[in-house]
Parts: structure tokens; sequence; C-alpha cells
């Protein structure tokens, strides 16, 4: 259907996966010995139910401890270390310092601006009394507990 | 801009307790009460920071010019210009409410 | 419970001058808000009350913070557990 039913066609692309199946058929989930062989005969609806979500999860989940890990060489790895400390050391140089420090200029006339009026007394005063009502306003927000929040379950 | 340059301008405003100038870098130069106040260049410096994060319906810049903390006997008037921060502590001396 | 407090909020807002309420918690998080004033501005006036309040060695003096314009000045103030943020426009 597409994005938000955009288009007409549904096509094979849309419904690829993103990551290749990940457990491919040869690797079982780790700790769990599923087959098709430990599916009972005697097939009762729940255990069909059971056999679905299983097969559903099972779909769903990537089994990082399953998939095969590339095995690095000590050198190789010394080699890439090296080659990735001589990259930072080149861009630590060329980027300009303190990007992150940079402060807006306020004013072109800092003297005149810190000299003028101050905020006027009244209107701290009102501030202040805002803030005095707001606090007392809030005091009456209070939990109001009706039940009991944890409760035991009965274990026979 | 030398730092007699920065720091005329603050000694003539009237009633001024004490200034303090500040870079990147560090303080450029302190007066009077804030003479080598290390820790309100630090408190203040933390907050334009903090204060030039403030917008106001979605404008790019600051909408202020000047940050004022009011106590009760005086005022730190903060402003930045030109990468430095400056800093005069002013007496505050409008207690009574002025009735119009 | 909260009734009070948007009461307190619309009561603010008639005042001819003041364009904007915001009364946030310690975490910055938003109480309540009218006007210019929203979500977006509790973390920055929770914080710049917070850190203002090292700049009095008197634990009983509150500072107000202002944050002045030409056409308005952002006045912030604590109370308790709360911070309160009131716009107010030049007469």
């Amino acid at each position: 259907m597409g994005c938000c039913y955009s288009s007409e066609n549904e096509t094979a692309e849309e419904r690829k996966q993103l990551i290749p199946n990940p457990n491919p058929e040869s690797k079982p989930l780790h700790g769990t010995d599923w087959s098709a062989s430990n599916v009972p005969s005697a097939r009762t609806d729940e255990q069909a139910l059971l056999t679905s979500i299983l097969t559903k999860t099972a779909q769903n989940i990537i089994d990082v401890s399953a998939t095969d890990s590339q095995g690095m060489e000590q050198h190789e790895y010394m080699d890439k270390a090296r080659q990735y400390s001589s990259k930072l050391a080149v861009l630590r140089n060329t980027l300009p310092q303190n990007k992150a420090h940079f402060l807006p200029s306020l004013t072109s006339q800092p003297h005149q601006v810190l000299a003028s009026d101050l905020v006027p007394y009244s209107d701290v005063q009102q501030v202040s009394k805002i803030a005095a009502y707001a606090y007392s306003a809030i005091s009456q927000i209070k939990v109001d507990a009706k039940e009991e929040l944890v409760v035991q379950f009965a274990i026979p | 801009m030398t730092t007699a340059a920065l720091t005329q301008g603050l000694e003539r405003i009237p009633d001024q307790l004490g200034y303090l100038v500040i870079s990147e870098e560090g303080v450029l130069a302190s007066a009077g009460e804030l003479e080598n106040d290390e820790h309100t260049a630090g408190v203040i410096m933390q907050m334009v920071r903090t204060a030039c994060r403030f917008r106001l319906q979605g404008a790019a810049e600051p909408p202020f010019k000047r940050i004022s903390v009011m106590l009760e006997d005086f005022v730190y008037t903060v402003t930045v210009s030109g990468q430095k921060v400056f800093v005069v502590k002013r007496q505050n001396n409008q207690h009574a409410p002025v009735t119009v | 419970m909260e009734a009070t407090l948007e009461q307190h909020l619309d009561e603010t807002m008639k005042h001819p001058s003041i364009v904007g309420v915001l009364v946030t918690d310690q975490q910055g998080h938003n109480l309540g808000c009218r006007g210019s004033l929203s979500d977006e501005h509790g973390g920055v006036v929770s914080v710049l009350a917070k850190q203002a309040a090292g700049l009095s060695k008197d634990p009983t003096d509150s500072p107000t913070v202002c944050l002045e314009s030409d056409t308005g000045n952002v006045l912030v103030r604590t109370h308790g557990s709360i911070t309160v943020a009131v716009h107010k426009m030049a007469c």
C-alpha cells in the first residue's frame, strides 16, 4: 500500500527485510532446543496457539549470540586502532576550536545597557506575589489515596 | 579593545559597587566588591550560558539585552558584547514602591 | 485540585501588561502556563533560578532574575518548590 496508503501497488521491495535473516535455519536459538520434533503429537488448540506465539516470537527476535562473529587478528586490530587515532588527530587540528562556547552578543553598547534604569521594584514585588500565590495554589494539589497501591497475590 | 577601554565605562556607572569583565579564558578585569570574585564570575557565566538558550516565539536570537539578578540590597546587571561578559554590581535602593 | 492554580494563572493574565506566565517545579516540568511562555521555557527558567540562588550568601534572600529588552521583561522568581516566570511588556 505504500506509506500511509499513498500508493496502490504493493511491491516486493517494501516487504524485504532490512536485516537479512539473522537466524539461518541451521542455528537453533541459544538456550532453546526448539525444533519441529519437540511438538507433541497430541495437538490441542492451546498447544497450537502456544506454538504460533513461539513461532512469531522467534521470527521477531534477533539472537545476537547465535550470529557468526568475525574474529579479528591481533595485528588487524592494532592497525585499525592506529588508523583511527591518526584520523582523529588530523580532525582535532582542523576543526575550529571552542565551537560549543560561542556566546551570542546581546548588545554593541555594553556600558550603556548596564547603566540604564533597573527593573522597577513594583514589578519585582508583583512577580513575588504571583509566585507566592502560585505556591499556595500548588500546595492544594496532593495525592488522594483511595486504595492500596500494592496488593499481595493470594498464592496458595 | 584594551582592558582600560572596557572598564572605563563601567567605572563611571553612578551607583556601581564593583564590576567584572569575563571572557571564555577567565576574568579579564575586576574591581570594587567584585574584585577577584571568581565564584560570582563562575555563577554568572553559567547563568549567561543558560539564559542565552531562552527563545521567544521561535526567534533565532535571545530576546533580551541585559540580565539582572535583583537581590535584597543590590543588583547584578549582566550583558554580553564581543565574546565578553560584563557584570556590574549596583546599589538597589528602590525599596519603597513608586506611587504615581 | 489544580483549579486554584489555573484560576490564579487566568487572574494573572488579566493584568494589561502581562502577556505570559509559567509555573514549573524544580525539575523544570510545566505545572501551568499562559500566553507567550510555555513548556519549552520550563527548563531554562528553573535552571536559571537555581543558578541565581548561588549568588547570595543569605539563603532567605530569594533573587529575581530579569531578562530585559526594550519591548519587555521576563521576570523569574522561585517560591518554595516552584519557580514562576512572568513576561511583562513595557508600557
